[in-house]
């Protein structure tokens, strides 16, 4: 018998978590670096270069913001589902099906002043992703239809059908045959937080300007979408009457049903939001980014989100800050494929890396191992 | 392990038996700033029945998981034969021949019986189902505990998994037996046959640990008695020396020991002192304002006296595993309380799930508050309408992770809402107010359910349901695993809403319906098997055989 026993710890760590998290974090970056060098690539020097391409540079915060933006906003709504322990990992296909609502509207109605143009565009985005969210929630609660199931097959559902409407009937006339739908009308693009000549017009000096343009870079307007939803999701959880239904029966689903909380409507509920939050995020980001539909909007932005939500263990803030990490993860293993040639998928190998240290990592927040106490040990062995 | 301290500061031991099986030593247990146990010095004999008294959070539970294994001490030791032992989980206090009956079996209903006995049990590779029949058949001989070893689980009553749950403890050789709350479960004859059965056992030279909050059964089973107040041991009685009944609870409680104290407090709201209960509920009602009468659109009858408050008739409903309901039919009027009698599982459950909204009918019809069953769970009125204390506290009453003021708010929530949101601060108030006037400890409303002992939530649940005003109560099994002075205070505390509202009382307990309840339903296997007045003194003699099923006794 070994010397060392487990004790579940009776008081929660408080900084220690924050420690915990770190090492694990560390710890799967070394485990990266592992994998590089089986490759035959310089190991240690590919993590600089993964962490310098996503946070090393102050343009390298501009692209990270760029891409924790959808992640966020999916990451919102999936954090929702899980909370009423709904496992909605249909992020991805909410995120196509959303941005094929918006395209819809912005293709369709490419006439329509900005004023009209937005609040449409990305109106009829939540609510096709939202509606496509649904359809799992009542397949789940009408006929007992595993969610888990569904929203991953309704992921590769809704992206047959973006390949069958980019290669039909969305088809750019103008493309040479590539599958791409036409631009969007210039109403219909959303465009970066740092527009210079708005904000030197107000008298700012050039100096500041320059920085800001390189820390905003490409990020835009999308942000203002996330700090409004994450703000209203963490005041309806706390504060109203919904999310805190959703929040009891997320913990206890019987107690809830026999304290007369409509279930059924909550599953609905949140698997609507996080349809909506996810077409959001797609949307935003095709009309920011591409400026047009295109196949490529499918990045895996969903997944990442599931990510997201575990290791913030479904908090808001939280959220933000994992998803901006994984985000600058993304950006630098762009990097790390143009100077080591490393195939795309290895983000995706990190990101589960990530996700299996650190939540190994958290069993030490309830679980302390302490040696064993010396006169305990003779009797025990016999 | 010469260092066995010779001290010990239980009852001595007559019958010459010279060491005791198993001997605690300055057991203590902190679960963060709570004390558990403190220590606590105990010694079990061989062959000897040793009753643990104590009221709820007293730490008798504890106690029983550190030496079952399921929980490691902070300080002390457990001596087995004179030799200091570690149990790190419950396999090592199984190796030292330590097993517990648990009030929540831990069965897998759908094997057979020899099945679950084999199931964990060392060396079973090597036994073949058909020893096993065997030896459990010879062992439920030997002990006089009936039942068919070839039979499935799930087709069993309580009493008999509980007999399954006891041979698998014989099975394995155990020598010391826990047995947690065992009567609850089951009928007055079945506690009849455990009792012989404990008595068996121990006279083959096994110890038994015995922990119950009836008196009566304590008095009548047990060699000694040890009495644990607030995780201390206070007294060791054995059986020459036990006081009476009133003595005991009064030891129990220290009410003579600790005037003025939150103990005592409670004792007041014993029968006969609902002036003084009026008095301590004015903060409550202070926060709550009066509460108006709900306005529910096209339904200004709503709040009409209704008469009754519950109706059932000809109610059926099947259920896949179970007994279902088969043509139920009473009423309830407001100021009455009907007790639904019966051991568990006799579609009680079923009953109460259907009139919960919860279960369709095959037939019949149920009306709460003179709307039909689903019209009313459309509506649920925020107050004034159905309150229901659930059996299952943990699991339907409660959310164990959330803490206190969730847990007020599960299904006060509307009390506490406006446009769709919440007001978090009353709210607050509300539970802080609740958890002073019902004593329910820990005080800190930020505690989670699951910190909260099995009395001490129910006094939260009750509470929390009351404050609604219900003008139908249902009551599950209210005050069961509850000590005296918790118990006394949920009866009065029904006694008192009462006045205002008629009572399903759902219990196994003779002795809580007779207290409490105006009119008896007897239930078996989903049928009323009688329905009578508490006054007819010829059928409530014979409720017992009634619960048993005997029908024909009916008359």
């Amino acid at each position: 018998m070994s010397g060392w026993r487990i004790v579940s710890r009776t008081e929660p760590r408080e900084w220690g978590s924050v420690v915990i998290f770190a090492v694990a974090f560390a710890l799967s970056l070394l485990i990266c670096a592992l994998l590089l060098a089986v490759q035959g690539k310089d190991g240690l020097g590919g993590i600089g270069l993964l962490l310098s391409g996503g946070f090393g540079h102050l343009y390298s915060y501009g692209e990270t913001l760029l891409k924790a933006i959808p992640i966020f906003l999916c990451s919102l709504g999936v954090a929702l589902c899980f909370r009423l322990q709904v496992w909605n990992i249909g992020a991805e296909g909410q995120y196509v099906i959303g941005t094929l609502g918006g395209c819809w509207f912005a293709l369709s109605f490419p006439g329509l002043p900005v004023w009209l143009m937005m609040p449409g565009m990305l109106a009829s985005a939540m609510l096709a992703g939202g509606l496509w969210a649904a359809v799992a929630a009542v397949l789940r609660q009408r006929w007992g239809m595993n969610e888990i199931i569904s929203t991953l097959m309704l992921n590769y559902i809704g992206i047959e059908i973006l390949k069958h409407l980019i290669y039909g009937p969305w088809k750019d006339p103008a493309g040479m045959n590539f599958p791409v739908s036409p631009y969007f009308a210039e109403s219909a693009i959303i465009g970066p937080v740092w527009n210079p000549d708005f904000w030197t017009g107000i008298g700012l000096s050039d100096g500041i300007v320059d920085t800001l343009a390189q820390l905003f870079g490409r990020a835009h307007w999308g942000i203002l979408s996330c700090l409004i939803a994450g703000a209203l999701c963490s005041f309806f959880l706390r504060k109203g009457m919904r999310g805190f239904e959703i929040t009891a029966a997320g913990s206890n689903a019987k107690a809830a049903r026999f304290a007369g909380i409509p279930y059924s409507r909550l599953v609905v509920l949140v698997m609507f939001v996080c349809g909506a939050l996810a077409g959001l995020a797609g949307m935003q980001e095709t009309s920011a980014t591409l400026n047009r539909l295109e196949p490529h909007i499918v990045v895996g932005y969903g997944y990442t989100a599931v990510v997201v939500a575990w290791l913030a263990k479904l908090r808001t803030m939280r959220i933000a800050f994992f998803a901006f990490i994984l985000a600058g993860l993304r950006v630098g293993v762009e990097n790390l494929q143009l100077e080591l040639q490393i195939s795309s998928s290895f983000a995706n190998t990190l990101e589960g890396i990530i996700l299996i240290t650190v939540l190994a990592g958290q069993f030490f927040n309830d679980y302390a191992i302490r040696r064993k106490p010396r006169q305990s040990v003779p009797g025990a062995g016999v | 392990m010469s260092a066995i301290s010779q001290h010990t500061n239980s009852a001595p031991q007559p019958g010459g038996s010279a060491q005791p099986v198993v001997r605690l030593e300055g057991i203590s247990k902190f679960f963060g700033q709570v004390r558990a146990n403190y220590d606590i010095h105990l010694s079990i004999g061989a062959g000897r029945i040793k009753a643990l008294l104590g009221e709820n959070g007293a730490g008798k539970s504890t106690l029983m998981s550190i030496l079952a294994g399921r929980l490691q001490p902070d300080f002390g030791r457990i001596v087995v034969d004179g030799e200091h032992r570690v149990f790190r989980s419950p396999k090592d206090a199984h190796l030292a021949g330590i097993g517990m009956v648990y009030q929540h079996f831990m069965l897998i209903d759908s094997m057979s019986v020899a099945d679950n006995v084999l199931l964990g049990h060392e060396g079973s590779f090597r036994i073949s189902p058909a020893k096993m029949r065997e030896r459990v058949a010879k062992l439920s001989a030997e002990y006089g505990l009936e039942v068919d070893p070839a039979a499935r689980v799930g087709s069993l009553s309580m009493g008999e998994r509980q007999r399954v749950e006891i041979l698998k403890l014989l099975c394995r050789q155990s020598r010391v037996l826990i047995f947690d709350e065992p009567t609850a479960v089951l009928t007055p004859t079945e506690a009849e046959q455990l009792f012989k059965a404990m008595r068996r056992m121990a006279e083959q030279g096994k110890s038994i640990v015995f922990i119950s909050h009836k008196l009566p059964e304590v008095l009548e089973i047990s060699d000694e008695i040890s009495i644990l107040r607030r995780g201390e041991v206070v007294d060791n009685f054995v059986r020459a020396q036990v006081p009476d009944e009133a003595e005991l609870a009064r030891r129990m409680l220290g009410r003579d020991l600790r005037k003025g104290d939150d103990i005592a407090l409670s004792a007041e709201i014993l029968p006969g002192s609902s002036a003084s209960d009026a008095g301590t509920a004015q903060g409550l009602k202070e926060i709550m304002g009066e509460l108006p009468l709900p306005k529910i659109k096209g339904r200004g009858k709503f709040l009409a006296q209704s008469e009754p408050v519950l109706s059932l008739s000809g109610v059926r409903c099947s259920a896949q595993d179970s007994v279902g309901v088969h043509d139920v039919s009473f009423a309830i009027a407001k100021g009455q309380i009907l007790a639904l009698l019966g051991v568990a599982g006799n579609g009680q459950k079923e009953l109460v799930e259907a009139i919960c909204g919860l279960r369709g009918l095959d037939s019949g019809s149920i009306s709460i508050l003179d709307h039909p069953v689903d019209e009313y769970w459309k509506m649920q009125p925020p107050h004034g309408g159905l309150g229901y204390i659930p059996e299952d506290r943990r699991g339907v009453a409660s959310c164990p992770d959330l803490d206190l003021v969730d847990n007020f708010l599960l299904t006060t929530r509307k009390l506490f809402s406006r446009y769709g949101l919440l007001d978090r601060k009353r709210a607050m108030r509300a539970t802080k107010a609740l958890i002073r006037e019902h004593n329910v400890l820990p005080g800190n409303p930020k505690a989670k359910g699951s910190e909260l002992s099995g009395g001490n939530l129910q006094k939260l649940i009750v509470g929390r349901e009351l404050l609604r005003n219900p003008r139908c109560i249902i009551a599950e099994n209210p005050t069961q695993g509850l000590d005296v002075a918790a118990m006394e205070e949920v009866w009065q505390r029904l006694r008192i809403a009462k006045e205002s509202s008629g009572i399903l009382l759902v219990t196994g307990d003779v002795s809580e319906a007779l207290a409490l309840a105006d009119y008896l339903a007897v239930i078996y296997r989903g049928k009323i098997v009688d329905l009578f007045s508490v006054e007819d003194r010829a059928k409530v003699e014979r409720i017992g055989l009634m619960m048993a099923g005997s029908a024909s006794l009916a008359g």
